[in-house]
């Protein structure tokens, strides 16, 4: 039975208008949508690689270690999903002198933005005159004057929504897949396929969850004229309002001091006060040093000092205790004013930490930051990626400053001792250089847990409100 | 006539459902977004506060825009501090926070309130105006009447734009009054002036989605079309032409990425420095390189990035969401236009103190003063000859289109 009254849903929406008009727009605008970002993510392939080139070619000739961490700093390499996703990956850049602030006035139209605005409002208008509207035309009463149970037509109008959803989403996201890996530079890889495969998993929930609300709202009201009302209402706050509205509220519940507040005061610690200390300490242990050795005492120009070195075994021991001296305690007072900003920082990582936390509970009210974060994360766009990404820009740091620039500066000063290591050009050709590498799709699905959960929440909660609402319904 | 019709409209708005919905909607949102924009312009004026320049600092900053509560746009970036030093501009303090959720979803300001959810009322104002009738058969009997449909049609739209406008101009004047009030945030006179303009584009805009709600009711049989119809027309206008047009201009103009500028600053700086060591000494000139050639790679990137600005701009104008944008952060001065033009008025001021702060830095002094720099909005005129203007004019001529498109289907459509 309750095949027949799925069937009699899905064919009532496949005849419809309103099926086909949603469908039209949606194969569209996906299709539309893939070969713009498609185009984009090209150029950005390219841009990357012509970056690269740059960096290998200027490291040929120029490189001492004083400032190339400027110049090797990690980056993103664009992602295959990009032609799809978009997430978090736009270029604005407040730090540099030279943003770029139009994707801060209009935000890219991807794949999330397909699902998270048409799909629901696809979603509505399937579904906003469920039962008022059957009431209305009187078929209702018909329907229950069989033999039928209220549950299995609430659960029909359900299944035969979300069934009637899935036909146009998918058929549109294969065309605009077409259209991705019809491109003979997108290398689209299983780990993509899969995480594809849940972001389309998370699509069906989120829809699911629009469809249930527009039957909730319609067996509540008695004219589909107003079941519009109210579920355009619950759409525009649950869309358009709660998501935008809740770090604001966040920093309101749980505030966090300035980052500029924090940063002065960091900058001060680190930068005034470290040399003040760093020379007094400098001054008491080269003093100290000149007490061993009178030696240093002379004044000699650098040529001198240089061939004195070089002849004098015993000068030689000389300079270098007063430059372990002075190594010393510039060390120390690093160590000692880091320390300190250190604290600082800390405070405030907390506490941005709990305040992104709250802001992003709140967010998850809304099912559309559930499937933002769902898309972003799962497609490696998202805060989940920026951590990542973080993670393995350390690792390298390590590699390099560590390991490698250790061994360059002995070897080095096994050359040269008196060479200055930090401001000497030096062959760096065979540095370790960042390597991007996404995340496994394990973790990302573990990740994405948490905003699948509260969709499916949302899924239950309001299938039972609706069903409750239905069998009170008066059909008259 | 025409008052009689939009006396009649009004009482049945007022009586309606919908009505009541509208307005519970549209006094939360202005008030939730006036309350949180000030609270967030008031946390930015704290942090100007802290990085205010002494009295001849080589720094230069503009404390927020108090009109960014209406409209945020870009003032985030227009309040970083730019200091200057030997190399030329340092991006100091990006007044930015740890909160990645803020990247996620737009500014809820009162721009974003009417481009995106007001829009969606006015719609819903005009989406059933002749449908709905002739499904009751009340059209019939308003026809049968000595009146004329394009008095009913002026009426209906007069009647409608008044329920819709009145209570949108009386919680927003309430709110603005409100912040008028504020010592923190203190208004000039121009500021009111521009807020007024401000808010009769937003009118303009609103009515043109009335125009487009009562279009679309006379083109089609039943008002359960017209609402599918709008909406998505509305996401379309709203969302899709902006945001795809300026991925379009993109693919016709190449602006290097924000990401190899800086690469390609951090290079030359590099190159310079170890030149310079290799030289010991002449520093000054070392510095002017870099200077000169930051100065080259920046001129260039404003020539591009201002013709993709061009173009996408002109793109978006199929969107009025996309010409109330430009139009209205242009006016409060924290549009795209005004960034470029304070980052233009830095170069400026960097160039013009550039050669004593090498001098000073050469004979070794510290504590040297400079010219303070200045910065004042683009007048109201220059906003308007830069393309406001254009945009609300423009946006009038939507109005007007869709308003005889109107006519035209309601002349020919069928009561029965």
């Amino acid at each position: 039975m309750i095949r027949t009254l799925i069937a009699k849903e899905m064919r009532a929406h496949l005849l419809s208008f309103r099926f086909l008009a949603s469908f039209v727009i949606l194969f569209v605008l996906v299709a539309v949508t893939a070969v713009v970002l498609t185009g984009d993510y090209v150029r950005k392939l390219d841009e990357y690689s012509a970056r690269q080139a740059e960096i290998d070619r200027y490291l040929r000739d120029y490189a001492h270690f004083n400032r190339i961490g400027g110049v090797l700093e990690p980056t993103q390499p664009p992602i295959p999903f990009l032609a799809l996703v978009r997430g978090l990956t736009a270029d604005v850049n407040m730090e540099a002198f030279d943003n770029d602030p139009l994707p801060v006035m209009f935000p890219l139209v991807d794949l999330t933005f397909i699902v998270t605005i048409l799909m629901s409002l696809v979603a509505l208008i399937l579904t906003y005159d469920a039962v008022s509207g059957e009431k209305e035309d009187g078929t209702l009463k018909l329907m229950l004057a069989n033999s039928l149970p209220r549950s299995k037509i609430i659960l029909a109008k359900v299944a035969g929504a979300v069934l009637t959803l899935v036909g146009p989403l998918v058929v549109s996201l294969a065309a605009g897949m077409l259209v991705v890996l019809l491109h003979p530079r997108v290398d689209w890889t299983g780990a993509d396929w899969g995480a594809l495969g849940l972001v389309v998993v998370g699509a069906v929930l989120y829809s699911g969850v629009f469809a249930l609300i527009g039957i909730l709202v319609s067996s509540i009201h008695r004219s589909s004229a107003s079941s519009i009302m109210t579920s355009l209402f619950v759409w525009t706050l649950l869309v358009l309002v709660v998501p935008n509205l809740s770090p604001y509220v966040a920093s309101f519940l749980s505030p966090a001091p300035s980052r500029i507040k924090v940063a002065r005061e960091t900058s001060r610690l680190t930068d005034v006060d470290r040399d003040d200390l760093g020379r007094r300490l400098m001054a008491q242990y080269q003093g100290e040093v000149l007490r061993q050795y009178p030696v240093l005492g002379e004044r000699l120009t650098e040529a001198e000092v240089k061939r004195r070195v070089a002849e004098d075994p015993e000068y030689r021991k000389a300079f270098e205790a007063n430059r372990a001296a002075s190594e010393r305690a510039w060390n120390e007072a690093n160590r000692i004013q880091g320390a300190r900003a250190e604290e600082l920082r800390d405070d405030l990582r907390r506490k941005e930490e709990a305040q992104t936390d709250l802001a992003r509970a709140i967010s998850m009210v809304s099912p559309l930051a559930d499937f933002a974060y769902l898309a972003t994360d799962l497609s490696s766009t998202g805060t989940r990626n920026q951590a990542h990404f973080g993670s393995l820009a350390r690792l390298w740091g390590q590699a390099f400053r560590r390991d490698y620039r250790t061994k360059k500066v002995e070897e080095l000063r096994a050359k040269d001792p008196t060479a200055d290591p930090w401001n000497t050009p030096i062959d760096m050709t065979d540095a370790p250089r960042f390597r991007y590498v996404e995340e496994g799709l394990g973790g990302r699905v573990q990740a994405v847990l948490p905003p699948l959960a509260v969709l499916l929440g949302y899924g239950v909660v309001l299938f039972a409100a609706a069903y409750l609402a239905f069998i009170r319904y008066d059909v008259r | 006539m025409i008052g009689t019709v939009a006396r009649k409209e009004i009482v049945a708005n007022l009586l309606s459902y919908k009505f009541f919905v509208v307005l519970l909607l549209m006094v939360l949102l202005v008030a939730t977004s006036l309350f949180i924009m000030h609270r967030d312009f008031s946390g930015r004026m704290a942090d100007y506060q802290l990085i205010r320049p002494e009295p001849g600092a080589p720094i230069a900053v503009v404390p927020p825009n108090p009109l960014s509560i209406f409209a945020k746009g870009l003032d985030d970036a227009m309040t970083r501090s730019f200091e200057i030093g030997v190399t030329g501009v340092d991006v100091r303090a990006g007044q930015s926070s740890g909160n990645i959720v803020y990247a996620f979803f737009p500014a809820p300001d009162f721009l974003y309130v009417v481009r995106v959810i007001l829009s969606l009322v006015a719609l819903l104002f005009g989406f059933d105006q002749i449908s709905r009738e002739r499904e009751q058969g009340t059209l019939k009997l308003l026809l049968g009447g000595p009146v004329s449909r394009a008095q009913v049609l002026a009426g209906k739209w007069l009647g409608n734009f008044l329920s819709l406008s009145v209570p949108f101009l009386l919680v927003t004047l309430l709110g603005a009054s409100v912040l008028l009030f504020d010592r923190d945030v203190r208004f000039s006179a121009g500021d009111i002036g521009r807020l007024a303009l401000i808010l009769a584009l937003a009118l303009l805009y609103l009515a043109f989605f009335l125009s487009l709600g009562m279009l679309v009711s006379a083109l089609t049989r039943r008002a359960a079309t017209s609402v599918i119809v709008l909406l998505f027309a509305w996401a379309l206008l709203v969302f899709v032409l902006p945001n795809l047009g300026t991925l379009v201009a993109r693919q016709f103009v190449s602006v290097p990425s924000v990401r190899a500028l800086s690469e390609k600053r951090e290079r030359t700086w590099t190159r310079e420095v170890l030149l310079g060591l290799g030289e010991r000494g002449n520093w000054a000139e070392h510095y002017r390189t870099i200077s000169r050639e930051n100065d080259r790679m920046e001129e260039d990137y404003r020539l591009r990035f201002e013709r993709l600005v061009r173009l996408s701009r002109n793109i978006n104008r199929l969107s009025p969401a996309a010409s109330l944008l430009d139009a209205a952060t242009e006016i409060a001065g924290t549009g795209i236009g005004d960034e470029s033009r304070l980052k233009a008025e830095v170069v400026r001021y960097k160039n013009a103190i550039i050669d004593p702060i090498i001098a000073d830095q050469a004979a070794g002094r510290r504590e040297a003063r400079y010219a303070a720099f200045t910065y004042r909005r683009r007048s109201l005129a220059e906003v308007f000859a830069a393309g406001a203007l254009f945009d609300a004019a423009w946006l009038a001529v939507f109005n007007i289109l869709a308003f005889a498109l109107a006519y035209a289907g309601f002349v020919r459509y069928d009561v029965r």
